[in-house]
């Protein structure tokens, strides 16, 4: 019990460090292009984030979040260029509109949660960009530019990057306590049952469908908000920004923070893959190149993660990357694996 | 005794492309009875409770519980009848804790709307930890309270047997479908089992068992139904089942003529 609670209480002190870390971190760092990228980790962090929690409260896989996204933003742009709204009730609009149109689609879609519901996400996230490049009404190919800043609040006007990230850190942390308040109630413990055997869940009287339909409303409402953070920040939407491939890279976060980790899982992802392909733009056009190898590396040898396999013993890990690559060597040698 | 039918099989068809699985069976299971499901490998007995607890729907005939006709619910609406089952292979929350998994089990108990539970109201954490007192109970009735921390997926095989037992008995059930409980299990474990199935009998609650091993099926129950092809072919006590012709047949074969 002793070792139980050390580990919950240098828990709890990294989490206050981490936040810590954060709140301070536009102060100390003074560069506004890093702050560009701060701002950037948090939206995809986020967005991982959704993906994680489909993944582990209703065991979906969803490569639809893009859709999710494009509608949060272009309901909050629509609202405050068309309609005239503050940007502050246009967000919380946004969100129910993104909310409203993913229990439509939840509804239909997660009849059937296995493959069909990977490609029917996928399917959606095309037809939603496809929509709102067709549809003149909703701005064409080019989207919408000179979306208004968020109005001056408090007397913080948003004219640098630092009211921005304050805004999205706190509305990260938002989203985060509620996760975790429905992670911790029963909600959230169906949830766990669902997603480790939905057979014997249904048995215990649970109906499956409907908490796996909430899960993901309430995870795609999230990117909503996050889209219409991102039209209010950027300033600029345009349909291709949230097609396909969007939804592809925003799986990789939370894969490679670690999925079962469904907070700093998402922020480790999303931090790296923000980061190091900036670092990589020096070798020019074998950037992507570099990055896959990288993927590649982490998901082969990785598994469960960084801090999936970081949180294992060292030597069970040593144990993982041998076998990982008997296996490799065999498949290359034509064997097929063991 | 009660001879009042608690569920009523009626005509009930099943078939896997061509193939009947479970073909125009009648059968009646009684209140407060120990039935006990045996025949030969494929005869359809696992299909026959995957059928009851609305796994698979059904292509013919009806299925009526208490009086009521449950034919075509959900899976999770007829565990809210009262209907709980235990699958053949250890089917538990592999990755939760015992106590996790008998914490789940008792998901129908609660009477606070969901949505409260977000907040975390009095009323709902009171009712949390009246049901955590009740699982609590139910693991020290059944002796899993030293194993309650341990992940499912780490339990002794007989354990995580018991485990299941006890997540359906979490569910308050009226009637209680037990797949093949013995499996796997030494002599002593199987003696223990069937004594906590007799004890659960006690209870007031109806039992039905598939079981390989016949012998401890005939030690265990008060009545036998013999399935072979998706068909009916005995039903009666112990000793009459063991004397039945055709169910020698069903499992050694027919005997040559001459």
């Amino acid at each position: 019990m002793k070792f139980v609670t050390n580990w919950r209480a240098s828990r709890t002190a990294i989490i206050i460090v981490v936040l810590v870390i954060t709140v301070l971190l536009p102060l100390i760092v003074r560069n506004s292009y890093w702050h560009h990228l701060f701002i950037m980790g948090f939206i995809n962090s986020l967005l991982g984030m959704t993906f994680s929690v489909i993944f582990c409260c209703a065991g979906m896989v969803n490569l639809g979040t893009g859709a999710f996204f494009g509608i949060g933003a272009y309901a909050s742009t629509m609202l405050v260029m068309i309609g005239g709204w503050p940007f502050w009730f246009a967000l919380p609009t946004s969100i129910g509109i993104t909310g409203i149109i993913a229990t439509a689609f939840g509804l239909i879609s997660i009849r059937n949660p296995g493959v069909p519901f990977v490609l029917l996400t996928m399917i959606f996230a095309e037809i939603i960009s496809q929509i709102a490049g067709q549809i003149q009404f909703f701005g064409g190919w080019g989207g919408f530019i000179m979306v208004p800043r968020p109005n001056p609040i408090g007397g913080i006007e948003f004219n640098t990057k630092v009211p921005y990230y304050y805004l999205i850190l706190c509305l990260f942390l938002l989203v985060v306590v509620v996760f975790k308040a429905l992670y911790a109630s029963r909600i959230g413990r169906v949830w766990k049952a669902v997603s480790l055997s939905p057979r014997l869940a249904e048995t215990l009287g649970i109906n499956v469908y409907r908490y796996r339909v909430l899960a993901f409303v309430i995870a795609s409402s999230a990117a909503g908000l996050a889209g219409s953070f991102y039209a209010h920040y950027t300033q600029t939407i345009a349909p291709q920004t949230f097609g396909g491939f969007f939804s592809i890279l925003v799986q990789l976060y939370p894969i490679l923070g670690g999925i079962d980790f469904y907070v700093f899982g998402p922020i480790l992802g999303a931090a790296i893959m923000t980061f190091i392909p900036e670092y990589l733009r020096i070798t020019k056009e074998i950037e992507p190149i570099i990055t896959g190898l990288l993927l590649l590396t982490i998901v082969i040898f990785f598994p469960r993660g960084i801090i999936g396999s970081l949180s294992n013993f060292p030597h069970v890990r040593l144990a993982r990357i041998s076998d990982r690559v008997k296996e490799i060597t065999n498949w290359l040698s034509g064997m097929g694996p063991r | 005794m009660q001879v009042t039918a608690i569920l009523e099989v009626r005509k009930v068809s099943k078939f896997f492309g061509g193939l009947a699985a479970i073909n125009n069976l009648n059968l009646d299971i009684f209140d407060s009875e120990i039935l006990g499901l045996i025949g030969p490998n494929g005869a359809g007995k696992t299909t026959l409770f995957n059928i009851i607890s609305g796994f698979y729907p059904l292509m013919s005939g009806n299925i009526i519980f208490k009086k009521e006709d449950i034919t075509g619910l959900r899976a999770d609406q007829i565990a809210k009848k009262g209907i709980s089952r235990t699958f053949q292979i250890s089917t538990l929350f592999m990755r939760a804790t015992v106590f996790e998994n008998v914490f789940i089990g008792f998901h129908l108990h609660y009477k606070e709307p969901g949505w409260k539970a977000f907040f975390h109201t009095p009323a709902v954490k009171r009712e949390e930890w009246v049901i955590k007192q009740k699982v609590e109970e139910l693991l020290d009735e059944m002796g899993l309270t030293p194993l309650k921390d341990e992940l499912a997926i780490n339990l002794p095989h007989g354990h995580q047997r018991i485990l299941g037992v006890c997540i359906a008995l979490a569910c308050n059930p009226k009637l209680l479908l037990l797949d093949e409980p013995l499996t796997g299990m030494n002599p002593t474990e199987k003696f223990a089992m069937i004594a906590l199935i007799r004890k659960i009998r006690d209870r007031g609650i109806t039992i039905v068992v598939v079981e390989h091993d016949v012998k401890a099926v005939m030690r265990a129950c008060g009545r036998i139904v013999v399935l072979n092809h998706g068909e009916k072919i005995a039903e009666g006590s112990p000793g009459e089942i063991m004397n039945n012709k055709k169910v020698i047949e069903a499992y050694i074969g027919r005997e040559e003529e001459g």
